[in-house]
């Protein structure tokens, strides 16, 4: 597991095991050797064998030529990412298939009326999801142009300076769910009911971190680029359309937290045809996924309205 | 060196082999020998000072002698036509590899702007043309038109990464040619990294790598600044660049230093080769008379032009 070991003296974010630099900042991690007090002339050797250790290409490090043995040094180390806890399942497998049939009667007059009753169950699955969830502050620069203050252009442009801060916001790490399925059922799950092992379900999915912690921490400052273009856009930039938002973020006190994240997949069939959902593992309120749609009602809707338009036009023609 | 015997003896050190005991005299800006009589790699460290900090990280060598070797025989083969014909058959020559000392230079950047934002729109002009017949008639047509607008702004963000030479025998742009080192692969600075290779002490003051750093990190924010301009077009950026919470921290970068030795007349080109990545970079001698009979032939085809067209009319 990769552990906050202390905090960087320069943008306060947290320096983790292996990391010699801040991944923010650039600050250098304090190392342990002392500096030389005096002129000192030292040949360096091997442990084993007591010949003397010279750097080596092949073994991109310090060995010795002798006996062939490397010299361990302290290189910046790149692991993959690690969960650091579970939320557990708080919605059982009865709750998950009951949600689903709510779910199906909820969606509105333009599905097929038999949806609720002739979608058969094919697959429920439990799975743990990967997400990374940060807290920072920022200080962000943005330009970009704006429909207000326009002249003969639709658009003028605008800059500015905000002071933004982060909290709790989940990025997710999973390859097995999409983006719009995370952003879905991502509000339902309580950060603070983390646990050591998995808990609530059983033969459950578990996904882990593909990803290598530098590219994680580029992910991460991509995502909150991202919001923070989309925070400016909300509440900064003058007007109500935009275009060529850029941000300029300086981040402090980074704190970044990977956890695995509670989900049911659901399988159903209906005329043959599969359709797939996902719901919470924590609230079942949470629901995405997708569902039929009953063509005949549409069609009968379309033919309706062109009737009833053509109606009105032949009133308006006989007055 | 060879004028100034007295100063020989300030710029060097005398230390004695700890395996052997024979007594070697050392260039002092190095950190590193091999002993000649035992060949026993020593390590030197000195106090830190202010032009002389300890160095906090090395990137190891990755590229050994005969690929750098074969890396700048094919830079030099594929140099420009203008390069001068001795140089071109030159063998590269006394090659060492050395750890550079360079400094990692990192700042918050804090940034007034101005420009003017170039923001199209498109008109419908009408214009009077004449048609296949003759006639004169008046059409319309869209133009797109571009309306500027001053923005003057705020801009904060990192500098990061910005690599400058701390050693005198290489020049900042000589190490920018073989830029960029996969700064990934740092390793803590530790004496037996370097033990059997050559390794400098910086030779530049403090003072000089802050002005370098300075320089580089204003063209990283000028490069910043033009990307963050909205608008379709912008012109006339100008910025003030405030440098605050700086860090530089001396790294050990691993150098193939070559000197070409082409003509007797002239001093050698210094050639280096990035010992990471094996990228060559140095200045190719420009052949003058290459450069003339280019210049003479390029003047006698438009003059031969020229002289065509004036006998036509």
């Amino acid at each position: 597991m990769t552990t906050a070991i202390e905090i960087c003296e320069r943008c306060e974010s947290p320096l983790e095991t292996g990391d010699l630099r801040c991944s923010i900042c650039g600050q250098v991690s304090p190392a342990d050797r002392p500096h030389a007090e005096k002129l000192t002339v030292q040949i360096l050797r091997c442990r084993g064998c007591g010949a003397a250790t010279a750097y080596d290409i092949k073994h991109q490090a310090p060995s010795c030529t002798f006996c062939d043995s490397v010299v361990e040094v302290e290189t910046l180390e790149d692991p993959l990412e690690q969960s650091e806890g579970y939320l557990p399942f708080t919605i059982g497998q009865d709750e998950a298939r009951k949600a689903m049939r709510h779910w199906l009667s909820s969606l509105g007059w333009f599905r097929p009326s038999d949806l609720t009753t002739s979608a058969r169950l094919e697959q429920l699955k439990p799975l743990w999801w990967v997400g990374w969830v940060f807290d920072a502050e920022s200080f962000v620069s943005w330009a970009a142009d704006s429909n207000a203050g326009s002249r003969r252009s639709a658009w003028a442009p605008h800059s500015g300076q905000v002071e933004m801060t982060f909290d709790d916001i989940l990025v997710s790490a999973s390859r097995g769910l999409s983006d719009a399925e995370v952003s879905a059922i991502s509000p339902g799950c309580d950060l603070a009911t983390i646990r050591k092992e998995p808990e609530g379900a059983q033969n459950a999915t578990i996904e882990q971190f593909d990803l290598q912690r530098s590219q994680a921490r580029q992910q991460v400052i991509e995502a909150i680029q991202v919001i923070a273009a989309q925070r400016v856009e909300q509440s900064e930039i003058p007007g109500t359309s935009f275009r060529k938002t850029s941000v300029s973020v300086v981040l402090r006190k980074l704190i970044t937290r990977r956890f695995s994240l509670p989900a049911w997949i659901l399988a159903y069939r209906y005329k043959g045809r599969l359709y797939r959902m996902v719901i919470c593992g924590q609230n079942a309120s949470y629901v995405t996924g997708s569902a039929p749609y009953s063509i005949i009602k549409i069609i009968f809707v379309a033919v309706s309205v062109v009737a009833a338009m053509l109606a009105i036009f032949a009133a308006v023609a006989a007055s | 060196m060879t004028d100034a015997p007295s100063e020989q003896v300030a710029d060097q050190v005398e230390i004695s082999c700890q395996a052997c005991g024979s007594t070697l005299l050392l260039d002092s800006h190095l950190r590193t020998t091999v002993c000649p009589y035992c060949a026993s790699p020593s390590v030197i460290e000195r106090p830190p000072s202010p032009n002389r900090p300890a160095p906090s990280f090395v990137v190891g060598f990755v590229v050994d002698h005969d690929r750098a070797a074969a890396a700048v025989r094919d830079w030099i083969s594929s140099a420009s036509i203008f390069a001068r014909s001795d140089f071109k058959q030159a063998a590269p020559e006394v090659t060492r590899g050395v750890y550079l000392p360079a400094y990692l230079y990192g700042a918050v950047a804090n940034s007034s702007y101005s420009a003017r934002i170039g923001e199209d729109y498109t008109e419908t002009e009408t214009y009077t043309t004449t048609d296949s017949k003759g006639n004169t008639v008046t059409r319309t047509r869209t133009v797109t038109k571009t309306e500027y607008r001053s923005l003057n702004g705020e801009h904060s963000t990192y500098i990061v990464d910005v690599v400058v030479t701390a050693s005198a025998g290489v020049t900042n742009d000589a190490l920018e040619a073989v830029e960029p080192f996969d700064l990934r692969a740092l390793r803590r600075y530790e004496p037996s990294f370097i033990s059997g290779w050559l390794a400098e002490d910086p030779s530049r003051s403090k003072d000089d790598c802050f002005q370098l750093s300075h320089d580089e990190s204003v063209a990283k924010v000028e490069q910043l600044l033009h990307e963050f301009m909205p608008g379709d077009s912008h012109t006339s950026l100008q910025f003030q660049t405030n440098l605050s919470n700086e860090v530089i921290d001396l790294v050990l970068l691993p150098v193939w230093s070559f000197a070409v030795r082409y003509a007797e007349d002239r001093p050698p080109v210094q050639i280096l080769v990035n010992g990471q990545t094996g990228r060559v970079g140095g200045k190719v001698p420009i052949s003058t008379i290459k450069v003339t009979i280019a210049v003479l032939t390029g003047l006698i085809v438009v003059g031969g032009f020229a002289l065509a067209i004036a006998s036509q009319n």
